[in-house]
Formats: C-alpha cells, sequence, structure tokens
C-alpha cells in the first residue's frame, strides 16, 4: 500500500522538505518478495551498456572508496563503502549481462540475492549515498560507482523498494508537477508575489523567448527571493526570456528515486516549454541534480540532440561577468569560502565558473582545503535530506563539512544548489552552527552595478 | 672359465704392482666421496675375495657403455677391473665365439648360482622377433641369466631406462631392466642403475668395486647410486656463476659462448640432470659437454630424448607455440562476441518486456 | 610423465590456451555490449574527450593530495608489490627466456640475486597486504573467495620458485614443475577472476575519463 503521498511540508522548519512520517512504508506495491527480486534483478541488468559493464567488471576490492565517501569517513561504519553498495546488483550483472552469464546461471555460482537483502541495501542505496561522485574519483580502476548506484535505484525502484519519503515526493513530483507543492497554480502565484515584492515584472509563459528560466521547488517553497534574482539578471542583461507554468520544475524526482519513466517525464516537461517558446538557452537554476538530469540527460531522454543549449545559472552568470556584460560593483570585501555543489562541480564540469564570478564580487575568497573536484559533499544530494531515517548519519557527515568551513577562517559561506542550502540549514539548526550557505545568485543581484 | 683364486693371488700372477692395486682403490674410493683410508680397506676386502664372476648381457645397445670403460685415456686404471671381476661373457671383449661363448656362460650360471653379478647395458624389446642371440630371444636370455643371479648392475640409459631404443615411438616395445622386474617379466634381483648415455667410466667401475666391498650402495628413487647420482650437474657446474650473475651464451658462437658464459639458454639441462660429469668429467678429468661449449642433454635421466628438444630451455615448452595460440585467440573473440550478442538480446527482451 | 614433463609439456600448453580464450572472452563479452551515444552537447572549449579518457589511465595511477593521507599505505604496499613482481617476472633470467619462446622477443635480464632479493620483498608486501585485508574494517565487509583465491594463486609461484631455486623440500626438478604449475594455475584462474584487472584497468579508466572529460567533469 502506498504511503501517504500528500505529505505536507512545514516551512518553518529550517531545512526540513518533507514532513517526519508516522509510519515508514518503505515498500512500495504488492509484489511478492520473489516478485520484487526478479524485477530488481532483471531491471538492473536491462539499461547495460559496455562503459557500465566494464565497471561493475573492475572492482579488486581495495577499499579506497571508502576512504572518499563522507558517510564512510565520518561514521567508520564499513558498511557504508561505496562499492559495497552495489554488491547485488554485482551478482545481477555477473548473471545476466557479463560475458560468463551463462557459467552463473548454469553452475549458479554468485550465491542468490533474497529479498531481505534488498530490503537491507534500500538503506545504503539511498539513506547513505548522494551520488556524490567523490568515490568515482578516488578508485584506481576508473569506476564509476556513483553511476551504478543510479541504475542500481532503477531496480530498487522496480522492486518497489525506495524510503517512503523519497517516493511520496516523486510521486507527488509525477502527478502534481513538483515534488513540495508547487503546482504549476502555485508557481505561477509565486511568481507574482516576487513580482510585486521586488517590483519587477517578471516574464511568464510569454510565447516565443530567448532564455527559458526554471527553478527548483526548493527555491520556489523555500526561498522564492531566486525567482526574482534570475529575473533580474535577465533584465540587466537585456535578454527575451520567460517562466513557463508548462515547464518550470527543475528538480527530477525520477532521477533520485530511480524511476527513468518519471525522469523522462520530468525532463520532457522542460524540454517541450524550451521548444514551444522557442528558447535558444534553457537556464537550469541553482539546483544540483537538476543540472545532471537536464544538461548531461536531457538529450537521452528526448532521444536527440536538444535543440537548445542548457547552462546552470552560475556558469552563465561566470560567462557574463567574463565577457564583461555583468557588472558586479567589486566591493564586497568579506572572507568567502565556497561549497562545491556535487553535481554542478564534480560530477558537472562547472568547475572555474564560480570563482570567476566571487573574484568578480571582491571578496577574499579562502579555497576549503579539499575544492573544486575533491570538495566534501554537504551530505543531502541525491534525495538523502528528504530521508528522516538518514538525518543522524547525515549530520555526522556534516560535521566534516562544518569543519571544512571552519578551517578557513572564512566569515561567509557560498554556494550554487538550493538543496545545499537547505542542507546548510538544517546543519545550522541541528548544530548551533554560526554560519550558513548563501546563494551566490541572490549575491550576484545584490552586488551589480546600477544599469 | 675362470679358477678360484682370490683377486689378490690373481694380480699377483700377472704382475700388478700391490702400489698399482692400491692406486686403483684409492682413485675409486676418492671417486665415491669414501673416507680417507677407505682405499685401503677396499684393497685388504678385495684382495682376500675369490674373483667375482660377471656375467655381462648386450641387449639393444649401441656398445657405447662398452666403449667408455675400455676407450679411456689411461687404461690402466679403468682396465684394472677386469683384473678385479671375472669377466666370462662379454660378447664384444671375450675371445671366444659363437656356441662356445654361450657355453661359456651357461656354466657361470649352473656351477655359480647366486654368486654371479649380471652387468646389462641396451634395453630389451619384449614384443617378439625383434632380437635373438643364438636363436633365443633376448628377454628370455635376460630371464635365464638374472634368475641365478646375485646383482645386477644396469650399465647405461639404455638398460636403466630404456633409453634410445625406448625412445618415440619404441617400435620394438623395448623396455629398461627395472620396467622387466616390476612387470614379473624377470626375476627381482638386487639393481643398481648406472645410467648415462654412456656412464663415466669410473663411474661404473667404482659401482663395481662398491658391490664388491660394501654391498649394494645407497641408491636415489630411481636405483641410482647416490654417490654419483647425487647431485645435479647444475650444482656442480663451474660455469655457474655466469648463470647467478645472469650471464648466458645466446648462440653457439657469439660473446657468452666464447667467454664460457652458462649454456642455460642453449637448452642445458644441467639443472634436472644427476650425473658427475661436472665434478668427475671424462677422458680421466679433460672436459665435459658444458665445459666443451655445450649445454647438458641430460643423458643420465629417464626418457631424456623425448623431453623435447636438447635445444629448447628447461624455462621453455614444446608446445604448440605461437599458432595454437592465435587459434585460441580467435576462439575466444567469437566466444566472447557470442556471449555479449545473446546478453545483449537478453536485454531486449528485458526492455520489450517491461 | 614426470611433473616436470606434464607441467613443461600439455600443463603449459592447455593453461596458455585457457588464459587466451578467457581473456577475449571476457574483454570482448564486456565491449561487444550495447553502447549508446551520448546525445547531449559536449563541454565547449575542452580536451577531446578520447585523450582526455587516454589521460586518466596514467592520473589514476596515484591518488589525488586531498586522498593521499588516508590511502598512502595500501598504495605504497601495491606498488612495492607490482613493481616487485614485474622485476621477478620479466627480468628474471628463466622467466625472459619463457617470453622469448613465445613471442620471440627478449631483454636484459638482471642478476639472480637481485631477483631472488625482489621476490623475498614482493612476498613480504603481500603478506601485509593480506593482514590488511583480513583486519580492516572496511576490506572484511568487501572480501571474498577471489580476493583470497587471487593472493594465493600470486603467492604460490613466488614461493614455489623460491623453494625451486634453494632446493627446498625435494628433488629440483620436482620443485621446478610445481613452480611452473603453480604459474599455470595462475593463467587458468586469471581471465575469471580480480586478476583481470591487468587489462581491465585502462579500459576502465579510459571509459570514465571519456564520459567525465566530456562533461568537463573532475577526472
Amino acid at each position: 500500500m502506498s504511503g501517504d503521498t500528500q505529505s505536507t511540508i512545514d516551512l518553518k522548519l529550517p531545512g526540513l522538505s518533507v514532513d517526519k512520517p508516522d509510519v515508514r512504508y518503505d515498500q512500495q506495491g504488492d509484489m511478492t518478495d520473489p516478485e520484487r527480486l526478479s524485477q530488481a534483478m532483471r531491471n538492473f541488468a536491462k539499461d547495460f551498456g559496455y562503459v557500465a559493464a566494464v565497471h561493475m567488471d573492475s572492482c579488486v576490492h581495495c577499499g579506497m572508496c571508502a576512504e572518499a565517501c563522507h558517510f564512510y569517513v565520518s561514521t567508520g561504519d564499513a558498511k557504508y563503502t561505496p562499492i559495497h553498495k552495489i554488491e547485488p546488483f554485482k551478482q545481477a550483472y555477473k548473471r545476466e549481462a557479463g560475458p560468463f552469464a551463462f557459467f552463473y546461471r548454469l553452475f549458479n555460482l554468485k550465491p542468490a540475492v533474497t529479498a531481505d537483502e534488498l530490503r537491507q541495501w534500500q538503506e545504503l542505496l539511498y539513506d547513505s549515498c548522494t551520488v556524490c561522485g567523490r568515490c568515482s574519483l578516488i578508485c584506481p580502476m576508473g569506476i564509476d560507482i556513483a553511476g551504478l548506484v543510479s541504475h542500481a535505484r532503477h531496480a530498487m525502484f522496480k522492486a518497489g523498494l525506495v524510503p517512503h519519503e523519497l517516493h511520496a515526493v516523486a510521486q507527488r513530483a509525477e502527478t502534481e508537477g513538483s515534488p513540495l507543492g508547487a503546482t504549476p497554480k502555485v508557481f505561477a502565484e509565486r511568481v507574482e508575489w516576487m513580482g510585486d515584492e521586488h517590483d519587477i515584472d517578471i516574464a511568464l509563459d510569454k510565447e516565443q523567448a530567448d532564455v527559458l528560466l526554471t527553478m527548483s521547488s526548493i527555491e520556489i517553497m523555500k526561498y522564492p527571493n531566486a525567482i526574482a534574482a534570475a529575473a533580474k539578471v535577465m533584465e540587466y542583461l537585456g535578454l527575451s526570456y520567460t517562466f513557463s507554468t508548462e515547464g518550470y520544475e527543475a528538480t527530477n524526482f525520477g532521477l533520485l528515486s530511480g524511476n527513468a519513466d518519471w525522469q523522462r517525464d520530468m525532463s520532457l516537461k522542460l524540454i517541450n516549454a524550451a521548444i514551444k517558446c522557442k528558447a535558444k538557452y534553457l537556464i537550469l537554476p541553482e539546483c544540483g541534480h537538476a543540472y545532471s538530469a537536464l544538461r548531461w540527460a536531457g538529450a537521452t531522454m528526448y532521444g536527440k540532440p536538444l535543440p537548445f543549449k542548457v547552462r546552470h545559472i552560475s556558469e552563465f552568470l561566470a560567462e557574463q561577468v567574463s565577457n564583461g556584460k555583468l557588472k558586479l560593483k567589486g566591493d564586497l570585501h568579506k572572507s568567502v569560502t565556497f561549497h562545491d555543489p556535487c553535481q554542478v562541480t564534480r560530477r558537472g564540469g562547472v568547475i572555474e565558473g564560480p570563482r570567476t564570478v566571487l573574484k568578480a564580487l571582491g571578496v577574499d575568497l579562502r579555497e576549503m582545503k579539499e575544492n573544486r573536484g575533491t570538495n566534501w559533499c554537504c551530505g543531502g544530494g541525491g534525495g538523502v535530506v528528504t530521508i528522516h531515517r538518514a538525518d543522524q548519519i547525515r549530520y555526522k557527515a556534516f560535521e566534516l563539512k562544518m569543519r571544512q568551513v571552519e578551517d578557513t577562517g572564512a566569515e561567509m559561506l557560498v554556494t550554487t544548489c538550493s538543496n545545499c542550502r537547505q542542507t546548510f540549514d538544517d546543519g545550522q539548526a541541528h548544530f548551533n552552527w554560526d554560519k550558513t550557505a548563501q546563494s551566490m545568485l541572490e549575491l550576484v543581484v545584490e552586488n551589480l552595478v546600477e544599469a | 672359465m675362470a679358477k678360484s683364486e682370490t683377486v689378490g693371488e690373481h694380480l699377483r700372477r700377472h704382475g700388478i704392482s700391490r702400489r698399482a692395486f692400491l692406486k686403483f682403490c684409492a682413485v675409486t674410493a676418492s671417486a665415491m666421496a669414501l673416507p680417507p683410508g677407505a682405499g685401503k680397506a677396499i684393497a685388504e676386502t678385495l684382495a682376500k675375495q675369490q674373483r667375482p664372476n660377471v656375467i655381462w648381457l648386450s641387449f639393444q645397445e649401441c656398445t657405447g657403455c662398452t666403449e667408455s670403460l675400455t676407450r679411456s685415456y689411461a687404461p690402466t686404471i679403468e682396465k684394472l677391473i677386469f683384473d678385479v671381476i671375472s669377466l666370462d661373457y662379454h660378447e664384444t671383449l671375450m675371445a671366444a665365439s659363437g656356441e662356445a661363448a654361450e657355453a661359456a656362460r651357461e656354466a657361470i650360471i649352473k656351477d655359480y648360482p647366486g654368486k654371479y653379478v649380471v652387468m646389462i647395458d641396451g634395453s630389451v624389446p619384449v614384443e617378439g622377433g625383434y632380437a635373438t642371440i643364438g636363436g633365443k630371444s633376448m628377454l628370455d636370455i635376460c630371464k635365464h641369466t638374472v634368475a641365478n643371479a646375485a646383482a645386477v648392475v644396469c650399465v647405461g640409459t639404455c638398460s636403466s631406462f630404456g633409453g634410445i631404443p625406448y625412445a618415440n615411438p619404441n617400435p620394438t616395445g623395448a623396455k629398461s631392466i627395472s620396467m622387466l622386474m616390476d612387470e614379473g617379466l624377470v626375476p627381482r634381483k638386487p639393481l643398481i642403475n648406472v645410467s648415462g648415455c654412456p656412464p663415466i667410466p669410473v663411474v661404473i667401475t667404482g659401482v663395481v668395486v662398491h658391490y664388491l666391498s660394501y654391498g649394494v650402495p645407497e641408491l636415489d628413487h630411481v636405483g641410482r647410486p647416490k654417490a654419483f647420482f647425487g647431485q645435479t650437474i647444475h650444482d656442480r657446474c663451474y660455469r655457474r656463476p655466469f648463470y647467478d650473475q645472469g650471464k648466458f651464451a645466446k648462440t653457439f658462437d657469439d660473446e657468452g659462448a666464447r667467454n664460457g658464459w652458462c649454456l642455460f639458454e642453449l637448452g642445458c639441462k644441467g639443472p634436472t640432470t644427476y650425473n658427475s660429469c661436472a665434478t668427475t668429467k671424462w677422458n680421466d678429468g679433460t672436459s665435459f659437454p658444458i665445459e666443451s661449449g655445450h649445454g647438458c642433454l641430460g643423458c643420465s635421466e629417464p626418457n631424456f630424448w623425448d623431453k623435447g628438444s636438447f635445444y629448447a630451455p628447461l624455462a621453455t615448452s614444446e608446445s604448440g607455440g605461437v599458432y595454437g595460440l592465435g587459434a585460441a585467440a580467435a576462439a575466444g573473440v567469437a566466444v566472447g562476441v557470442g556471449a555479449a550478442i545473446v546478453s545483449r538480446n537478453h536485454q531486449k527482451k528485458l526492455q520489450e518486456g517491461k | 610423465m614426470t611433473v616436470l614433463d606434464f607441467a613443461r609439456g600439455p600443463g603449459l600448453q592447455w593453461s596458455l590456451v585457457i588464459f587466451v580464450i578467457g581473456v577475449l572472452w571476457r574483454l570482448v563479452g564486456i565491449f561487444f555490449l550495447k553502447h549508446t551515444r551520448d546525445l547531449n552537447e559536449p563541454r565547449n572549449g575542452g580536451v577531446a574527450p578520447w585523450l582526455g579518457g587516454l589521460k586518466v589511465v596514467f592520473t589514476r595511477m596515484w591518488p589525488r593530495k586531498e586522498f593521499r593521507a588516508r590511502t598512502a599505505y595500501s598504495e605504497t604496499l601495491s606498488y612495492i608489490f607490482h613493481f616487485g613482481l614485474a622485476i621477478v617476472v620479466f627480468f628474471g633470467a628463466f622467466h625472459i627466456t619463457f617470453i622469448k619462446s613465445l613471442f620471440g622477443v627478449s631483454w636484459g635480464n638482471l642478476p639472480n640475486s637481485v631477483i631472488y632479493f625482489t621476490a623475498v620483498i614482493t612476498l613480504a608486501t603481500m603478506v601485509a597486504l593480506l593482514i590488511r585485508r583480513l583486519t580492516h574494517p572496511v576490506l572484511k565487509v568487501l572480501s571474498n573467495f577471489d580476493d583470497y583465491f587471487s593472493w594465493a594463486v600470486v603467492a604460490a609461484p613466488l614461493v614455489t620458485g623460491l623453494m625451486a631455486t634453494a632446493h627446498l623440500g625435494g628433488p629440483y626438478e620436482t620443485l621446478l614443475g610445481v613452480h611452473i604449475l603453480s604459474f599455470e594455475v595462475l593463467l587458468v584462474w586469471f581471465p575469471f577472476g580480480k586478476l583481470m584487472h591487468a587489462f581491465l584497468v585502462a579500459p576502465s579508466r579510459a571509459a570514465a575519463g571519456y564520459v567525465f572529460t566530456r562533461k568537463g567533469a573532475s577526472t
């Protein structure tokens, strides 16, 4: 029986997007255990190409991936070893798609996975993995472990084994258009509200525009100033832009929960909206996995190359700063450190862009000891922040982040992902920390040179 | 036909000085690494003994073993053995021939049962008709002669292990004496294998002298006296430092060969061959194959003819080589493609089914 | 047929055949699987993806400086082990002779004493790594039959090789035969366990390197 899909959110809570359920329903559907198992095993091997296959075949059990993972490093619990998350699916690969698959099946060479094991693995694949990719970076065999976790989530979804809250918000996103209740109607209302608050005319549902702006529900519901900030940047640059109530939600809980069909539905909304208004650019907001979903998987969902360019707002800002069109005052003389959102920087390739912007703002930039590609994950991505069962280990991982920030001695922390912001907010509340993450977009807008 | 005179009486009768005899015994004792004083002990023991009767049977052999014994550089020492023993039957050396020779052998068998020693060279064909002497098959002669013998000494690799006739394809069904004893074709008697192709002369004589003085010496797992066959050529080879330093001759005429470097890469079987060549050497200590620039063939080892090329180093095989592996590679690729295609179809079915 | 005859003869022949078939089967069986072309726009102005992929084959040879503190011990031991094994295998005269008989190419060798010394060091690091695998919490969770069997199958030729050269434990020709046989066991096991990483390390790194370079992502 599906869990409560109409979970409400409490906007007053600092950073929690979803209510803690009284009863957890971490299993979906009516399937028997053998059916669940069969679905999981078969659906994992289904998508395999040779890149995933060579990675599945290459692990030498060196254990280095654990040393890169914030969940292992902060708790010392070896079960969080990244490649260990894939264990049941290694068996699936070897039995179904590997080069010796025939013999594995014939001689039953790998012990059969049980449905109970899959239930055990749910926590490893969802609660303790933000798909941050730090493990992929350390692996001496070059295995993209984070990518394999995404594959595994497809199997878990088909088996009906997604954690309660994540499934709930994903279902909401698929049926209502937003995981957090930011339906098109609510979105339109908030656009109007922000327009009034900031005294600007925010373009919505224009028939034609060069730029389609998008937002994440986290921003829409919790940090709505982002809507206005994005619009202000467009106005400043004199670009023809629009938001669209047919395609505005940049988060993709299909991707996060592991439902490939929902992932496609969610991406296509944005893509079709951009095509409809004949946009040349689709700009993704300050969100991490939104970038992974649309920039690096959008065309895959669409089935052919996209007829427009996709950019993250941070790289777009950097571009405009570099070409001189976006003029910043440059007198923000604070010591600042930057948190690299995993999906934007390490996984996404927007590495120097934020530095360009921060330098143009005139800050005293103090890089963390681990910065850019090797920066530590905030611990809330990949859907983890929605899963209350994971709160304790998320907080342990957050201690790593706080130490990192404190070691720089910077007075301000900036980032360019609203889920990271929300995770930092929650961490700040839990630990009574004196810092949280500021939005780079909002900082830019506050420091624009008058036109 | 020998009378019953002791070895000492026989030697004196033939004018061989006691000093010469002592020297012979000392050389033999030192060749077997017996302690000092053993030479004298051997001399005293032998002198008092009756000259033991020896029947030398030659089967499928090349006569090289006899040649080795009789063609030594300093014949006096080795030839002395013929004064110590009474060699009553030897087809190459004896004066008699034909039926007289056969009669001499029969007399020893009848008159000295349990006392005479049979020395055998050459392997025995067990298929009928390949080798007969005086109308009798070699197998029958062997059986009949060994039946009354005190002990059997196999001289040379052919009688010890089968040798040349035994090598692939062995058309005559040749067998060694120990194989014949194991299969019950010949009565079992104390057996000493003095292998080598041919054996070193002093090894032959040393074994006989040891047997006469002390009985059967300590033997290895294939019946060879450990005194002469207890160590490998490799472990006593004078070129060993070059092996250890990694200096190898690569061809028979290169700088390495001319500098006397190790012959491992030219197929030397020294490491797996047990014999005394590296210490005792040949032609009264003149040289041995490796010293002359050719790798050891392993001629004192069983089946050495059938262990692949003499020039294939021990670290290689005589397997199909590159062509075989090429075929294997093609097979591997084909099966791999097949496996991938099966997987892809499997995946497609899964995709369509869901 | 003695142990040595078998090891040098049919043993070597068949183990090489199984090795070649198995390696190619596994590699081709992987790389003949489907591959969907990436239709997303690559990052502009970056390194060509194939070049990036090739670079990653080399850059992953040592962890990034941020990871070093936590990985230096095992990484260092592993390198000593790999290099030691390579020195013994590729610079021991007897082994070069074997390679020459198969492929016709040879090169200079190191003195035997260097080889023996290196073999001992290599074995020592293997033991240290085994202890680590048995005691480290992460490795205890991960390790399976493949890990331990592959360890044994690599240690055996080292141990038996040393025993043969030291004439320890039997007549030399038997020790030599056992040593060659132990290598044949390694050959037969190679394509089916984690030893295959020797052939997989480059394509696996290159595949990730290609995908990440195309995105401009961190490699």
